[in-house]
């Protein structure tokens, strides 16, 4: 194996079970984003602008669609004789077998791969963010400041701060301590679970972390603290772009329909910094006589008959005629019948909605079993993967639909 | 599954009169419904069939065909054993393409043929845009134990213009090719040949052998016709009763395009339903931005596009840009063209990379669109 000087670890095996029903069946990353992607497009996207090209991916939850997507890396340009992409499960080896306890835990259980290409440095990633970013920048500060790590911050509104991992850092952005959701921030830079380590020193603390059973086997509870508390030099490396966490179905939502914005933040249409996706082999997108987008976002292999407004269709979604589709996240191959009318709302893969349903109804005669505000927010409404919904029935606001309504 | 048959297609044909669309490219990489080249479809037909190893002869202006190829990784074509090969012309001195024939053309790969290991070979041009399995062929072909199987499909009513652009067949009850009229003056029989057939590879290495030592320049009148006549050799049809559009000229490219406005032929020519689907290169471009002001009607849209106008009757390549006020009417643009705002344009085909600067109008005849050439700034 020849040697690499950064390799990078994606942690891709969290559930993200504030999503729901999206995440049942499929690991977070996997989650479809904005048209044509998937999550961890972003993440892989990013190595493959910023010049890593040997990536490991730690899959854990559900790992079956993501490895499926993940592949031999092509479209990332990541299918490399040397390097290149490598999803890597959880395993037994002669003495035990365990699951990855944490993330700290599962980058020491792979110290094995990374031992194979000698890196100087290793970039640990969090598979669930949407952001676009040159780790190579960060690196490249990493070794002028001739840091032990270095992990990315973001400014966050001080009256969002207490939900973050909070940095306090001196002038030189050396980083003096680290808060994981303080009541009251002493500063607004939270981390982006994107860290740059020196390699000979992170592989120290992560033996020692594992040797400690008291430790919770996390980057941010364990590793980071004792870090510092070593009196290592820690950078804290500004990022000033879009960065959004995805993690619950309202952010998923906003984050689609932020791509609306005249300026988007996370301006996707950018031949410098593509983000690539494993594209589905489909036509063009169709639009009938009847058919009317306004302010939407579709993509290949879509037919459009009805009238779509404020929405973000994927690939392979029906919409027929006299259906209305408004403010809505319509995911891959799901058909929305006519007359239909669906008002805010993520419509599940391959999801059918009936003649005249109507979902995201606040008519008192909706079907409200499958209200559930533990997940929805926002008057936000979830029909789930695969999910018929018959004729004529009404949705009611604020459901997450895990059965067929017939 | 994989067969034991092997591919060529040729990239040129000496009798498609495209003008300006193919002054800089081969008639193979000629954009086509919105995210396509004309390749795709016979290639896609291709690597649908199980065939493996695809052999494009490529006598000039290839770089747009090898850009958009590559290594053939988008078809699944990237492979160790047998793959795609792009086949340039030896140099013959012969700078006259319309001179060379489809016989100097398989000389001039024969190292190809011979190197093959496949039992079979199929010949195509490229320029035929259809959905057909042509393990059916060969499957057909080994059934009636043919040495020749030609494919054709029904006509009827051609013009008389029209007819001198065919070559009909006669064909008896067996399925055997019995007469051949090559661009006849009337429409003597109702089956064209479409310009594939499939032999022996070593069958057809030596009747090209024989043919080009006999000074011989075409496929059809020196090869197949001499076949067809030829008692000890059996010939056959096969009928090929789907959707198919031959691009010979303007008229017949921007009918095609048109053509995949409607439903069925979409259905039927990209092959979702039955899982024959029409590869091409991937750009990943982003999804087709709608503004708040677009007006889409009955419109075929490829991803990266960003709509403030009004689009009708049209066919979107990818990354073009319809500016506000303006209006697109029974259009073909090409990709990353732009339509600045309050715009008109109607029956015209924008080439690649055209900018129609604003308020300009610009009106072709519903008979005849006008063309207007890559990356002309209007």
């Amino acid at each position: 194996m020849r040697s690499k000087e950064c390799v990078a670890m994606i942690l891709a095996g969290g559930q993200g079970s504030r999503l729901g029903i999206l995440t049942q069946n499929v690991a977070k990353p996997a989650v479809p984003f904005g048209g044509k992607y998937r999550i961890i497009d972003f993440p892989l996207s990013n190595c493959a602008h910023s010049g890593i090209d040997t990536v490991g991916v730690l899959t854990q939850y559900q790992p079956l669609e993501l490895n499926t997507y993940i592949a031999n890396g092509q479209p990332w340009d990541l299918d490399r004789t040397n390097g290149g992409v490598f999803v890597l499960p959880p395993y037994t080896s002669a003495e035990k077998g365990e699951w990855y306890k944490g993330t700290a835990n599962a980058i020491y259980q792979n110290i094995g791969f990374m031992e194979q290409f000698n890196p100087k440095y290793v970039v640990i990633l969090s598979g669930d963010h949407i952001y676009k970013m040159d780790y190579n920048k960060m690196l490249t500060a990493h070794k002028k400041a001739n840091a032990d790590a270095t992990i990315a911050v973001i400014e966050v509104p001080w009256d969002e701060a207490p939900r973050f991992g909070i940095m306090n850092t001196d002038e030189n952005m050396q980083i003096v301590e680290f808060e994981e959701k303080p009541e009251n921030p002493k500063s607004n830079l939270a981390s982006m679970g994107v860290y740059c380590f020196s390699w000979d020193v992170l592989k120290k603390y992560l033996m020692a972390d594992e040797a400690d059973p008291e430790s919770e086997n996390d980057f941010g509870k364990n590793i980071i603290p004792a870090m510092l508390g070593d009196g290592l030099k820690l950078m804290a490396h500004r990022f000033d772009g879009y960065w959004k966490d995805v993690g619950t179905i309202q952010s998923l939502w906003e984050a689609n329909m932020e791509l609306l914005d005249d300026k988007p933040g996370c301006d996707l249409d950018d031949d410098t910094w593509k983000i690539f996706s494993r594209n589905p082999i489909k036509p063009p997108q169709y639009v009938g006589a009847t058919g009317s987008l306004k302010n939407s976002y579709t993509t290949e292999g879509c037919e459009i008959y009805g009238k779509v407004e404020h929405s973000i269709l994927f690939e392979g979604v029906t919409i027929c005629e006299g259906a209305t589709v408004k403010d809505s996240i319509v995911l891959p191959g799901a058909v929305v019948n006519s007359g239909a009318s669906v008002n805010k709302a993520i419509i599940g893969s391959d999801a059918i909605i009936g003649d005249g349903a109507e979902i995201g109804s606040t008519a008192d005669d909706a079907n409200s079993d499958y209200n559930n505000t533990k997940i929805c927010s926002a008057d936000i409404t979830l029909i789930g993967p695969g999910i018929k919904i018959g004729n004529e029935k009404k949705v009611a606001v604020l459901s997450m639909v895990t059965d067929d309504i017939c | 599954m994989k067969n034991d048959m092997l591919g060529v297609i040729f990239s040129e044909n000496p009798e498609a009169s495209m003008g300006e669309l193919t002054s800089l490219r081969s008639l193979a990489a000629v954009p086509l419904g919105g995210r396509y080249r004309i390749i795709d479809f016979m290639l896609s037909n291709m690597v649908n069939s199980g065939i493996l190893k695809v052999g494009i002869t490529t006598p000039v202006n290839y770089q747009s065909l090898t850009d958009h190829l590559g290594t053939g990784k988008d078809w699944d074509m990237d492979r160790k054993d047998d793959g795609l090969y792009i086949l340039p012309p030896k140099d013959t001195g012969e700078s006259d393409v319309e001179a060379i024939g489809g016989i100097e053309r398989l000389t001039g790969i024969s190292s190809f043929l011979n190197k093959s290991q496949q039992e079979y070979v199929l010949v195509t041009d490229c320029n035929t845009i259809c959905n057909i399995d042509f393990d059916k062929v060969l499957e057909s072909h080994l059934e009636n134990e043919a040495d020749f199987t030609l494919v054709c499909t029904p006509v009827k009513d051609l013009s008389s213009k029209d007819v001198r652009k065919h070559i009909l067949l006669n064909v008896d009850d067996d399925n055997n090719v019995t007469d051949m009229h090559i661009y006849p003056g009337r429409q003597v029989t109702d089956l064209s040949y479409m310009h594939m057939f499939i032999t022996r590879r070593e069958t057809l290495m030596e009747l090209v052998e024989y043919a080009s030592t006999h000074g011989k320049h075409q496929i059809s009148k020196d090869i197949l016709l001499p076949a067809v006549t030829n008692d000890q050799v059996k010939v056959c049809a096969y009928n090929f009763t789907g959707y198919r559009k031959k691009i010979d000229s303007i008229q017949s490219f921007y009918k095609a395009n048109i053509d995949m406005l409607n439903k069925e032929v979409r259905d039927e020519l990209f092959g979702l339903s039955v899982d024959k689907p029409i590869f091409t290169k991937i750009k990943d471009s982003v999804p087709t931005k709608y503004a708040k002001t677009a007006e889409v009607e009955n419109a075929f849209i490829a991803d990266g596009c960003k709509i403030e106008g009004t689009v009708k009757n049209s066919i979107l390549f990818r990354g073009v840009h319809v500016g506000k006020g303006a209006t697109v009417e029974n259009c073909i643009l090409m990709q990353d063209s732009e339509v600045m705002e309050n715009c008109l344009v109607e029956n015209v085909v924008f080439d690649k990379g055209v900018i129609l600067r604003s308020g300009k109008k610009l009106v072709g005849q519903d008979t005849y669109p006008m063309v207007i050439g890559k990356e002309i700034v209007v």
